[in-house]
């Protein structure tokens, strides 16, 4: 399964066929969620609109 | 011709400490809390930006007023063209420098996938590192803070270019022709989501879209980078033997933050250049309208509203993407494992994205940053105009890993990765050794004091008033990179090098 929560201890290399072949699946633990939640909770709601950047290439 | 690649990302830089800062003064300082010294020795001498690929030389840049006015307000400063842009070459091969008032981090030249993600990702931590150490200076742990992404949600946008060596006999209008309309579709997998719409400086909270790029891409072909940026940059600047060699210079990427994106995203280019070169590139791709495409698709996330081509037909956006994914798999099934990497994910990602494109929330950054989204939307009860999503998608793209959202899900482990830590730290500070930049980090690392200017294809040395140069502009071969290495590590000075 590729994409479930569980930590790879050895990621896959390019190079190598990928050994999870099972598809992709979203995230989904309520621990996990939760962690990314508080994370985006701390996220300034005007975070946005003060970053101002010049012009790149 | 063996692969080549590497990618250039111009990162945005905020202090948070105070309500006003410098992008000039926080770009030079940032580069220069690298534990390299800085010095002026970078080589502007084989810089050409204006030379095109069409086969003459443009007169002006769009970009020139604006860059005009910018030296207006940076006259007074009190430092020189070249402290301003503070250059460095790094031992890993890599250059990493001010440009444009953003840190851009340009990774060394290299011939694999998984080489190039382990360097693009390097890029990320040795910044994170210089962000450390300018924030102790500072005494604020947080103060300054990075963001690998392309937009500013002010109509100010800045680049992630993918770049290719390719034979100079491939015609550049070939390249024209065939690369455009993959570029155009290539976004389905390569783009790194955005909310809202950009216009000129007008931001528009409407919706979510695929590309961070799209909405600054206003023209299909043209040397500048700046403004009226194109689908085909025209830039013709090889860093190499001009008889020999061109260098695609791609600017319409967006920056991935996902290692799997990066990797499809320039995979499936450079099987596309091998495909142009062969002469084997699809026929009937062409699309009718192309800079109207790419912020269409951008903007339809359901990847289903068809696409007129150029014949008059229609053709949906995925579909298109399986005409340049079958001439591929035609033409390179049997080929290295690299490829047939690229191929088999390619068309797993196209197949996946046909029947649920939330699927590839492991994978794909537009997808990624969609269902965190979609996931805060619910938590909060709110919706799409609630205005602290923009804030959400910036700091997606914050590579701090305390802080940043993509960063938040890999340490979760719902990311799929293609290299490991181990294999990051050590492209911190060692080149890939299957091609030139091997060669230019290992002089850079031996010679350091030596030399006097430094440059992608050549490198300078002190001394007298012809000074002694050492040439890279035509070692590509693997093997020919091989032996001059071996040459390197036993020289023991730069006569020896140079073979005086």
């Amino acid at each position: 399964m590729i994409g479930q929560f569980e930590r790879r201890e050895k990621p896959i290399d390019p190079v190598e066929k990928p050994r999870d072949t099972g598809g992709p699946e979203k995230p989904d633990t309520d621990t996990s969620r939760d962690k990314l939640l508080k994370r985006m909770r701390k996220v300034d709601p005007k975070q946005s609109e003060r970053y101002r950047q010049r012009t790149g290439e | 011709m063996a692969r080549l690649f590497g990618l250039e990302t111009e990162y945005g830089i905020i202090r948070e400490d105070t309500e006003t800062s410098d992008p000039v003064i926080e770009s030079m300082e940032l580069v220069r809390c690298h534990h390299r010294p800085f010095r002026a020795d970078w080589d502007y001498g084989g810089e050409d930006p204006k030379q095109d690929a069409r086969g003459f030389r443009a007169k002006i840049l769009q970009q020139e007023e604006e860059e005009l006015e910018f030296e207006e307000k940076d006259r007074h400063r009190p430092f020189s063209f070249h402290e301003m842009k503070s250059d460095l070459m790094l031992g890993n091969g890599a250059r990493f420098y001010n440009d444009h008032t953003h840190p851009e981090y340009s990774t060394p030249e290299c011939a694999t996938l998984v080489s190039l993600i382990a360097h693009d990702r390097a890029g990320e931590r040795i910044l994170l590192d210089c962000a450390k150490k300018r924030n102790q200076l500072l005494g604020a742990a947080d103060a300054v803070q990075l963001y690998k992404n392309n937009t500013d949600f002010h109509g100010h946008s800045y680049g992630c270019h993918d770049n290719y060596l390719l034979p100079r006999h491939v015609p550049f209008g070939d390249l024209a022709t065939h690369l455009i309309p993959f570029l155009v579709t290539r976004q389905i997998f390569a783009g790194a989501g955005k909310v809202g719409i950009e216009k000129g400086n007008d931001y528009r909270q409407e919706g979510y879209q695929l590309s961070q790029r799209a909405d600054f891409m206003e023209v299909e072909m043209s040397i500048d980078t700046m403004h009226e940026r194109p689908i085909l940059n025209t830039r013709d600047e090889p860093h190499a033997n001009r008889e020999h060699y061109r260098r695609l210079h791609l600017i319409i990427g967006d920056a991935n933050m996902s290692e799997f994106a990066t990797a499809l995203k320039v995979g499936t280019t450079a099987l596309m250049l091998q495909l142009i070169e062969r002469g084997l590139s699809p026929k009937s791709a062409a699309l009718a309208t192309p800079v109207e495409s790419v912020q269409a698709l951008s903007r339809d996330v359901s990847l289903r509203n068809p696409l007129r081509l150029s014949d008059g037909r229609s053709i949906a956006p995925i579909d298109h993407q399986r005409l340049y994914l079958d001439a591929a798999k035609s033409a390179f099934s049997g080929g290295d494992t690299e490829t047939r990497w690229i191929l088999e994910n390619w068309e797993t990602t196209l197949d996946v994205l046909g029947n649920d494109p939330m699927q590839l929330v492991d994978r794909l950054d537009w997808v990624a940053k969609k269902w965190l989204l979609e996931t805060f939307i619910d938590a909060e009860g709110t919706d799409w105009q609630d205005s602290r999503l923009p804030g959400l998608d910036l700091e997606y793209h914050n590579i701090d890993p305390e802080r940043g959202l993509f960063l938040g899900l890999e340490l979760e482990g719902a990311i799929h990765r293609l290299v490991t830590d181990e294999a990051i730290a050590l492209a911190m500070d060692t080149p890939p050794m299957d091609t030139r930049a091997g060669v230019r980090g290992m002089i850079v690392s031996k010679f350091l004091k030596d030399i006097h200017k430094i440059q992608w294809e050549k490198i300078t040395f002190q001394g007298g008033i012809i000074k002694p140069v050492y040439s890279l502009d035509q070692l590509f071969e693997p093997q020919a990179v091989q032996k001059e290495m071996e040459r390197i590590r036993k020289c023991q000075s730069v006569d020896e090098l140079i073979g005086v």
